[in-house]
């Protein structure tokens, strides 16, 4: 029962998982939304967890669909080793980016993101000969999964991707649930917090901000690679600065207070993209206005008004006086 | 190591400018080890700022600080808390959505010594710095509200607990920067004996405006003036003294209610 408690997020975003397949037609859709919210985690545990509004998520997602879009058509390397290298790639240019921009708080930080997302586009666009330029890298293949020979997974159809995309997910999703309850974790939650105490008190406040802007390129870069391998293509759209809004607007409208919320916010922002798109092509200023009513009423996002409903509900409940006295310890 | 007569704390020279103002203007400042030593100064003296050099939120545009028989001068804050040195904010400094044990855990946890593939793990068993925290807990009177967020705290609690937030770091130094600032007659009398009582462990550096406390725990008083030191000397001395007085416009320093 404890340890239930204290994983429940895991345990829903696995029921997510197993339970997307059984509502959703297409396996390539139920992909995205989980390859999104990968790249909302990284962007939730710096924004969230640490405080740092990041306008560079578009960079480590973008250069993670060229690595694995160039590793896979360019070099023909096995799939095993090319995934590891892609998180590789992403930790590397956070680091780079990181190092430059942690050096400022507030504005000047955001600002430095942003300066550097537009470089790395701009990089992207003219080293059209590994990224293919205005028309993306293409023919991204996907090749099954194997080890030395043996293969372990094929990912030809949707749902052999979706399936392989899920696993990925899940356990990004574990290790960022143990890197957010660890020790390093809370010490994140201080350095949001309050920086100066945070310092004050003994802790290296850029070293950490570093290492989890490494986590989070990582992260980032990944679900960008596996995007690629999704849509068969590495575009110049994935490292655009638009792609760095995007994960940034799925982050709040899910919610910054815990990592289920950002599987909310990707869930819900490619799947009414994908409905809404169809029916008005100007949908888009309906997501302006649902950014302006988060901004305005619901600050923890569509978490936290799920997380008022069950409160709401639950008290009520609780007011039943057969079930009182048992369920009284569950409220906190 | 550098014996128990030698001053713990020595610094020489001591400049801080922002831009063309120099709000410390060479101040050199000697504090004995396990001895209360207060700053004070009417309003804009420089204490804080001397404080923040010293303690390393701030870099010291020129001079040296020497703590425990080692150049600190260059250290950044977090690496000087490690050297022994803890300090509390002016201006109450807590993870305010954080549980007040947390806040204290935390503040334990940055100098404790812990092997990088530890904080991987979940801050439980040894890695909780229980007794640390259970500890500063009681000494200030914080065990009913450990488990609320530490911005929920009465003004009182929270002064208390930036005072708990120094202590967690066992340091053997600490700077307390205007502990009763904004509290109430029966706090101040608690928070009062509970810096006499820290003497006993630690080297306490204060700044503070309540001329009470001051005179009453300390053991030596420097007055800061325009960036510089004016006078230092045992509290009775510098009740006596002429320039303090004038310093002060005479009616402060006499003592009782600030």
């Amino acid at each position: 029962m404890h340890t239930l408690k204290e994983n429940y997020q895991l345990v829903l975003a696995f029921a997510t998982v197993l339970a997307m397949p059984l509502f959703m037609q297409s396996g390539l859709l139920a992909a995205e939304v989980l390859i999104f919210a990968m790249a909302v985690l990284g962007c939730n545990l710096l924004l969230g967890f640490t405080g740092l509004l990041s306008f560079g998520q578009g960079i480590f997602f973008g250069m993670g669909s060229y690595a694995l879009g160039i590793m896979l058509v360019k070099l023909n390397m096995p799939l095993i080793l090319v995934l590891p290298l892609t998180i590789l790639v992403g930790v590397v240019s956070a680091v780079f980016v990181g190092w430059f921009s942690i050096r400022q708080r507030s504005v000047y930080f955001v600002l430095l993101t942003l300066a550097f997302a537009q470089m790395f586009y701009f990089l992207a666009y003219t080293m059209t000969d590994l990224t293919g330029g205005d028309n993306g890298l293409l023919g991204v293949p996907r090749p099954p999964l194997s080890v030395f020979g043996i293969e372990l997974l094929p990912l030809e159809s949707s749902w052999q991707f979706y399936s392989f995309v899920a696993t990925c997910f899940l356990l990004v999703f574990w290790f960022l649930q143990r890197i957010t309850t660890s020790v390093f974790g809370r010490t994140l939650l201080a350095i949001r917090d309050n920086e100066i105490r945070a310092g004050a008190v003994g802790y290296d406040v850029r070293g950490f901000k570093l290492a989890v802007f490494a986590i989070s390129g990582g992260v980032t870069a990944l679900a960008g690679g596996l995007l690629a391998m999704m849509a068969g293509i590495a575009p110049l759209s994935s490292i655009e600065y638009h792609t760095s809004e995007m994960i940034l607007v799925m982050t709040i409208i899910g919610g910054t207070s815990n990592l289920f919320a950002s599987l909310l916010g990707a869930g819900f922002y490619v799947l009414s993209a994908d409905w809404l798109s169809s029916i008005w092509p100007r949908w888009l200023l309906l997501l302006g206005v649902l950014l302006m009513l988060i901004s305005l009423y619901m600050q923890q996002g569509l978490w936290g008004v799920l997380e008022k409903l069950w409160h709401a509900v639950h008290r009520r409940r609780r007011r039943e006086p057969a079930i009182s006295a048992t369920e009284s310890e569950q409220q906190s | 190591m550098n014996g128990t007569t030698g001053p713990i704390l020595r610094a020489k020279g001591v400049i801080k400018r922002f831009g063309k103002f120099a709000a410390v203007q060479g101040v050199d400042l000697s504090v004995a080890p396990n001895t209360i030593h207060s700053v004070i100064g009417p309003n804009g003296a420089g204490k804080t700022t001397l404080f923040h050099t010293l303690t390393g939120t701030l870099a010291a545009s020129a001079g040296t600080i020497e703590f425990d028989g080692i150049d600190v001068t260059r250290l950044a804050d977090h690496q000087r808390v490690r050297k022994g040195i803890a300090r509390s904010f002016q201006v109450t400094s807590l993870f305010p959505t954080l549980s007040v044990r947390e806040n204290l855990r935390l503040a334990a946890q940055g100098t404790h010594r812990m092997r990088l593939s530890d904080s991987w793990l979940p801050p439980t068993g040894s890695r909780s710095c229980e007794e640390v925290v259970s500890g500063i807990l009681e000494r200030l009177d914080l065990v009913r509200t450990a488990e609320i967020p530490a911005g929920t705290l009465s003004h009182g609690q929270q002064r208390r607990l930036e005072v708990g937030m120094a202590l967690a770091a066992r340091p053997k130094a600490i700077f307390l920067d205007e502990p009763t600032s904004g509290m109430g007659v029966d706090d101040i009398d608690a928070m009062k004996s509970l810096i006499h009582g820290l003497r006993r462990d630690h080297t306490v550096v204060l700044i503070e405006h309540n001329m009470g406390i001051v005179m009453d725990i300390s053991d030596t008083v420097t007055v800061m003036q325009l960036g510089q030191v004016l006078v230092e000397g045992p509290p009775e001395m510098i009740r006596n003294d002429e320039r303090v007085r004038a310093a002060y416009l005479g009616n402060m320093i006499t003592g009782g209610a600030a």
